[in-house]
Protein backbone atom coordinates (compact mmCIF):
# COMPACT_ATOMS: atom_id res chain seq x y z
CA UNK A 1 0.00 0.00 0.00
CA UNK A 2 1.68 3.38 -0.86
CA UNK A 3 0.40 7.29 -0.62
CA UNK A 4 -1.22 7.15 -3.98
CA UNK A 5 -3.50 4.52 -3.13
CA UNK A 6 -4.49 6.46 0.18
CA UNK A 7 -6.12 9.29 -2.00
CA UNK A 8 -3.03 11.62 -2.25
CA UNK A 9 -4.39 12.70 -5.93
CA UNK A 10 -8.01 12.19 -6.13
CA UNK A 11 -9.58 11.99 -9.41
CA UNK A 12 -7.05 10.21 -11.62
CA UNK A 13 -7.76 11.83 -15.13
CA UNK A 14 -6.77 9.09 -16.61
CA UNK A 15 -9.66 7.39 -15.96
CA UNK A 16 -11.98 10.37 -16.50
CA UNK A 17 -13.86 10.70 -19.80
CA UNK A 18 -16.02 13.87 -19.65
CA UNK A 19 -18.80 13.48 -22.06
CA UNK A 20 -19.87 17.21 -21.58
CA UNK A 21 -18.89 20.43 -21.12
CA UNK A 22 -21.13 20.33 -17.74
CA UNK A 23 -19.30 17.30 -16.69
CA UNK A 24 -15.87 19.25 -17.53
CA UNK A 25 -16.95 22.45 -15.83
CA UNK A 26 -17.75 19.83 -12.36
CA UNK A 27 -14.66 18.47 -12.54
CA UNK A 28 -12.72 21.18 -12.90
CA UNK A 29 -14.66 23.17 -10.00
CA UNK A 30 -13.81 19.84 -7.98
CA UNK A 31 -10.47 19.95 -8.92
CA UNK A 32 -10.09 23.44 -7.88
CA UNK A 33 -11.24 22.95 -4.41
CA UNK A 34 -9.30 20.39 -3.85
CA UNK A 35 -5.64 22.57 -5.17
CA UNK A 36 -7.43 24.95 -2.35
CA UNK A 37 -7.69 23.24 0.87
CA UNK A 38 -6.31 25.07 3.61
CA UNK A 39 -2.68 24.14 4.77
CA UNK A 40 -4.27 22.96 7.98
CA UNK A 41 -6.61 20.81 6.05
CA UNK A 42 -3.58 18.71 3.91
CA UNK A 43 -1.38 18.71 6.84
CA UNK A 44 -4.15 16.58 8.86
CA UNK A 45 -4.72 14.75 5.66
CA UNK A 46 -1.20 13.85 5.41
CA UNK A 47 -0.73 12.62 8.86
CA UNK A 48 -3.67 10.37 8.56
CA UNK A 49 -2.35 8.87 5.41
CA UNK A 50 1.04 8.72 7.54
CA UNK A 51 -0.78 6.77 10.15
CA UNK A 52 -2.97 4.50 7.86
CA UNK A 53 0.37 3.49 6.07
CA UNK A 54 2.15 2.88 9.76
CA UNK A 55 -0.98 0.50 10.17
CA UNK A 56 -0.61 -1.29 6.87
CA UNK A 57 3.11 -1.81 7.71
CA UNK A 58 1.71 -2.91 11.64
CA UNK A 59 -0.81 -5.40 10.11
CA UNK A 60 2.15 -7.37 7.58
CA UNK A 61 3.36 -8.67 10.90
CA UNK A 62 2.00 -11.86 12.90
CA UNK A 63 -0.79 -11.57 15.19
CA UNK A 64 0.89 -12.84 18.31
CA UNK A 65 3.55 -9.98 17.72
CA UNK A 66 0.85 -7.75 17.24
CA UNK A 67 -0.18 -8.28 21.08
CA UNK A 68 2.39 -6.54 22.61
CA UNK A 69 0.98 -3.14 21.06
CA UNK A 70 -2.50 -3.42 22.46
CA UNK A 71 -3.60 -1.52 25.37
CA UNK A 72 -4.83 -3.88 28.76
CA UNK A 73 -8.52 -3.10 27.92
CA UNK A 74 -7.89 -4.39 24.37
CA UNK A 75 -5.41 -7.32 25.71
CA UNK A 76 -8.88 -8.17 28.19
CA UNK A 77 -11.24 -8.03 25.30
CA UNK A 78 -9.37 -9.80 23.02
CA UNK A 79 -9.14 -12.42 25.30
CA UNK A 80 -12.55 -12.32 25.65
CA UNK A 81 -13.54 -12.64 22.34
CA UNK A 82 -10.51 -15.55 22.51
CA UNK A 83 -12.81 -17.80 24.24
CA UNK A 84 -15.81 -16.32 23.28
CA UNK A 85 -14.42 -18.00 20.15
CA UNK A 86 -12.96 -21.23 21.67
CA UNK A 87 -16.12 -21.94 23.70
CA UNK A 88 -18.46 -21.56 20.71
CA UNK A 89 -16.66 -23.72 18.45
CA UNK A 90 -18.11 -26.90 18.00
CA UNK A 91 -15.85 -28.96 20.02
CA UNK A 92 -17.88 -32.24 20.80
CA UNK A 93 -20.18 -32.24 17.73
CA UNK A 94 -17.39 -32.68 15.44
CA UNK A 95 -13.56 -33.44 15.35
CA UNK A 96 -11.77 -30.55 14.94
CA UNK A 97 -9.35 -30.33 11.79
CA UNK A 98 -6.95 -28.78 11.17
CA UNK A 99 -8.73 -26.38 8.57
CA UNK A 100 -11.25 -25.27 11.22
CA UNK A 101 -8.39 -24.69 13.69
CA UNK A 102 -6.63 -22.22 11.08
CA UNK A 103 -9.54 -20.78 10.27
CA UNK A 104 -10.61 -19.96 13.62
CA UNK A 105 -7.05 -18.24 14.10
CA UNK A 106 -7.28 -15.97 10.92
CA UNK A 107 -11.26 -14.88 12.36
CA UNK A 108 -9.72 -14.25 15.58
CA UNK A 109 -6.51 -12.06 13.74
CA UNK A 110 -8.96 -10.53 11.72
CA UNK A 111 -11.21 -9.12 14.37
CA UNK A 112 -8.84 -8.72 16.56
CA UNK A 113 -6.92 -6.16 14.81
CA UNK A 114 -10.06 -3.75 14.46
CA UNK A 115 -10.57 -1.74 17.31
CA UNK A 116 -13.97 -1.08 16.12
CA UNK A 117 -14.59 -5.02 17.25
CA UNK A 118 -12.72 -4.08 20.41
CA UNK A 119 -14.78 -1.23 21.49
CA UNK A 120 -17.25 -2.81 20.31
CA UNK A 121 -16.95 -6.40 22.72
CA UNK A 122 -16.07 -3.53 25.44
CA UNK A 123 -19.45 -1.64 25.26
CA UNK A 124 -21.61 -4.81 24.84
CA UNK A 125 -20.14 -7.27 26.62
CA UNK A 126 -23.20 -8.54 28.48
CA UNK A 127 -25.51 -8.37 25.14
CA UNK A 128 -23.07 -10.79 23.83
CA UNK A 129 -22.74 -12.94 26.58
CA UNK A 130 -26.84 -12.85 26.69
CA UNK A 131 -26.66 -13.61 22.57
CA UNK A 132 -24.81 -16.47 23.43
CA UNK A 133 -26.66 -17.64 26.40
CA UNK A 134 -29.91 -16.94 24.33
CA UNK A 135 -28.29 -18.95 20.92
CA UNK A 136 -27.38 -22.00 23.04
CA UNK A 137 -30.45 -22.79 25.12
CA UNK A 138 -33.00 -25.41 24.47
CA UNK A 139 -36.01 -23.74 22.62
CA UNK A 140 -39.06 -24.15 24.63
CA UNK A 141 -41.38 -27.15 24.46
CA UNK B 1 -16.86 14.14 -0.69
CA UNK B 2 -17.27 13.87 2.70
CA UNK B 3 -17.03 17.66 2.64
CA UNK B 4 -20.40 17.79 0.34
CA UNK B 5 -22.41 14.95 2.23
CA UNK B 6 -21.58 16.11 5.79
CA UNK B 7 -21.20 19.75 5.32
CA UNK B 8 -18.58 19.81 8.81
CA UNK B 9 -14.59 19.86 7.96
CA UNK B 10 -14.17 18.19 11.12
CA UNK B 11 -16.42 15.48 10.60
CA UNK B 12 -15.61 14.78 7.17
CA UNK B 13 -11.50 15.01 8.13
CA UNK B 14 -12.80 12.45 10.82
CA UNK B 15 -14.36 9.68 8.29
CA UNK B 16 -11.69 10.44 5.75
CA UNK B 17 -8.65 9.70 8.92
CA UNK B 18 -11.32 6.52 9.66
CA UNK B 19 -11.92 5.44 6.05
CA UNK B 20 -7.97 4.90 5.28
CA UNK B 21 -7.30 3.32 8.71
CA UNK B 22 -9.98 0.53 8.01
CA UNK B 23 -8.54 0.07 4.42
CA UNK B 24 -4.97 0.08 5.67
CA UNK B 25 -5.71 -2.32 8.73
CA UNK B 26 -8.32 -4.63 6.76
CA UNK B 27 -7.29 -4.89 2.90
CA UNK B 28 -3.79 -3.86 2.64
CA UNK B 29 -3.06 -7.42 1.58
CA UNK B 30 -5.96 -7.19 -1.38
CA UNK B 31 -4.59 -6.01 -4.80
CA UNK B 32 -3.80 -2.42 -5.07
CA UNK B 33 -6.74 -2.62 -8.13
CA UNK B 34 -9.46 -2.97 -5.37
CA UNK B 35 -7.98 -0.17 -3.22
CA UNK B 36 -9.74 2.93 -4.22
CA UNK B 37 -13.21 1.31 -4.84
CA UNK B 38 -12.84 -0.57 -1.18
CA UNK B 39 -11.78 2.92 0.48
CA UNK B 40 -14.37 4.79 -1.37
CA UNK B 41 -17.26 2.04 -0.15
CA UNK B 42 -15.65 2.16 3.46
CA UNK B 43 -15.83 6.04 3.40
CA UNK B 44 -19.39 6.53 1.87
CA UNK B 45 -20.25 3.92 4.93
CA UNK B 46 -18.31 6.35 7.63
CA UNK B 47 -20.45 8.59 5.88
CA UNK B 48 -24.16 7.39 6.38
CA UNK B 49 -23.07 5.99 9.85
CA UNK B 50 -22.30 9.57 11.07
CA UNK B 51 -25.74 10.82 9.14
CA UNK B 52 -27.19 8.11 11.30
CA UNK B 53 -25.94 9.08 14.63
CA UNK B 54 -26.36 12.48 13.83
CA UNK B 55 -30.21 12.15 13.08
CA UNK B 56 -30.73 9.71 16.04
CA UNK B 57 -28.90 12.61 18.33
CA UNK B 58 -30.77 15.15 16.93
CA UNK B 59 -33.93 13.23 17.74
CA UNK B 60 -32.80 12.03 21.16
CA UNK B 61 -32.25 15.78 22.41
CA UNK B 62 -35.13 17.15 21.04
CA UNK B 63 -36.80 14.69 23.74
CA UNK B 64 -34.47 15.96 26.70
CA UNK B 65 -36.05 18.75 28.49
CA UNK B 66 -34.15 22.41 28.06
CA UNK B 67 -31.49 20.61 25.88
CA UNK B 68 -31.55 23.18 22.76
CA UNK B 69 -28.05 23.32 22.91
CA UNK B 70 -25.70 21.31 20.74
CA UNK B 71 -23.19 19.78 23.39
CA UNK B 72 -20.47 19.56 20.60
CA UNK B 73 -20.99 23.03 19.73
CA UNK B 74 -17.95 24.51 21.56
CA UNK B 75 -16.84 27.66 22.10
CA UNK B 76 -15.82 29.49 19.14
CA UNK B 77 -12.02 30.85 18.52
CA UNK B 78 -12.39 34.50 18.03
CA UNK B 79 -9.61 34.16 15.28
CA UNK B 80 -12.00 32.24 13.29
CA UNK B 81 -14.06 35.36 12.76
CA UNK B 82 -11.49 37.95 12.03
CA UNK B 83 -11.37 38.32 8.17
CA UNK B 84 -8.94 37.31 5.94
CA UNK B 85 -6.75 40.08 4.72
CA UNK B 86 -5.45 38.32 1.41
CA UNK B 87 -6.35 39.38 -1.61
CA UNK B 88 -9.60 38.68 -3.63
CA UNK B 89 -9.41 37.79 -6.62
CA UNK B 90 -12.87 37.54 -8.43
CA UNK B 91 -12.30 34.75 -10.35
CA UNK B 92 -11.27 32.55 -7.36
CA UNK B 93 -14.05 33.93 -5.64
CA UNK B 94 -16.49 33.22 -8.61
CA UNK B 95 -15.06 29.21 -9.01
CA UNK B 96 -15.97 29.07 -5.28
CA UNK B 97 -19.14 30.15 -5.47
CA UNK B 98 -20.02 27.99 -8.61
CA UNK B 99 -18.59 25.42 -6.14
CA UNK B 100 -20.92 26.21 -3.46
CA UNK B 101 -24.19 26.05 -6.18
CA UNK B 102 -23.02 22.64 -7.30
CA UNK B 103 -22.95 21.48 -3.59
CA UNK B 104 -25.92 22.76 -3.21
CA UNK B 105 -27.38 21.35 -5.89
CA UNK B 106 -25.77 17.75 -5.00
CA UNK B 107 -27.11 17.42 -1.41
CA UNK B 108 -30.80 18.19 -3.20
CA UNK B 109 -29.62 14.71 -5.08
CA UNK B 110 -30.57 11.52 -3.42
CA UNK B 111 -28.50 10.05 -2.19
CA UNK B 112 -27.65 6.89 -4.71
CA UNK B 113 -27.22 9.61 -7.44
CA UNK B 114 -25.11 12.01 -5.49
CA UNK B 115 -22.57 9.06 -4.81
CA UNK B 116 -22.52 7.75 -7.98
CA UNK B 117 -22.14 11.20 -9.59
CA UNK B 118 -19.20 12.25 -7.40
CA UNK B 119 -17.16 8.87 -7.41
CA UNK B 120 -17.33 8.86 -10.98
CA UNK B 121 -17.11 12.51 -12.02
CA UNK B 122 -15.07 13.66 -8.66
CA UNK B 123 -13.22 10.91 -7.92
CA UNK B 124 -12.23 9.57 -11.44
CA UNK B 125 -13.53 5.93 -10.96
CA UNK B 126 -14.75 4.07 -13.97
CA UNK B 127 -17.87 2.52 -13.82
CA UNK B 128 -17.04 -0.80 -12.74
CA UNK B 129 -15.21 0.68 -9.32
CA UNK B 130 -18.00 2.80 -8.76
CA UNK B 131 -20.44 -0.30 -8.68
CA UNK B 132 -18.05 -2.16 -6.74
CA UNK B 133 -17.50 1.41 -4.34
CA UNK B 134 -21.17 1.72 -4.15
CA UNK B 135 -22.21 -2.01 -4.12
CA UNK B 136 -24.27 -2.15 -7.00
CA UNK B 137 -24.53 -3.24 -10.41
CA UNK B 138 -22.52 -1.29 -13.43
CA UNK B 139 -26.09 -0.43 -14.84
CA UNK B 140 -27.34 0.61 -11.75
CA UNK B 141 -23.97 3.25 -11.49
CA UNK B 142 -24.97 4.29 -15.16
CA UNK B 143 -28.70 4.62 -14.38
CA UNK B 144 -27.71 7.04 -11.49
CA UNK B 145 -25.05 8.80 -13.14
CA UNK B 146 -27.06 9.96 -15.85
CA UNK B 147 -29.95 10.91 -14.00
CA UNK B 148 -27.76 12.82 -11.39
CA UNK B 149 -26.03 14.62 -14.57
CA UNK B 150 -29.51 15.10 -16.34
CA UNK B 151 -30.70 16.87 -12.56
CA UNK B 152 -27.93 19.10 -12.19
CA UNK B 153 -27.15 20.11 -15.53
CA UNK B 154 -31.46 21.48 -15.47
CA UNK B 155 -30.38 23.37 -12.11
CA UNK B 156 -27.02 24.40 -12.64
CA UNK B 157 -26.91 25.33 -16.54
CA UNK B 158 -24.21 23.48 -18.83
CA UNK B 159 -21.13 25.81 -17.56
CA UNK B 160 -22.75 27.95 -14.60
Amino acid sequence: MNEQSLGQSPGDPRTVEPQTAFEERSRALFQDSVESLSFATRSRLTRARHAALDAASAGRRPWFLRVGFLTPAGVTAAAVLAAFLWMGSPVGQHVVTVADGQSTLEDLDMVASSDDTIDMLQDDLEFYDWAEKDANSEPAA
Amino acid sequence: MAQVALRDPDDALDVVQDAMLKLARNYASRPAAEWRPLFYRILENGIRDLQRRRSVRKRFMTWLPGAKEDPDNEAQDPLENVADSGPEIPEVLMQGQAMEKLEESLRALPARQREAFMLRNFEGLDVAETATAMGCSEGSVKTHYSRAVHTLRDQLGEVW
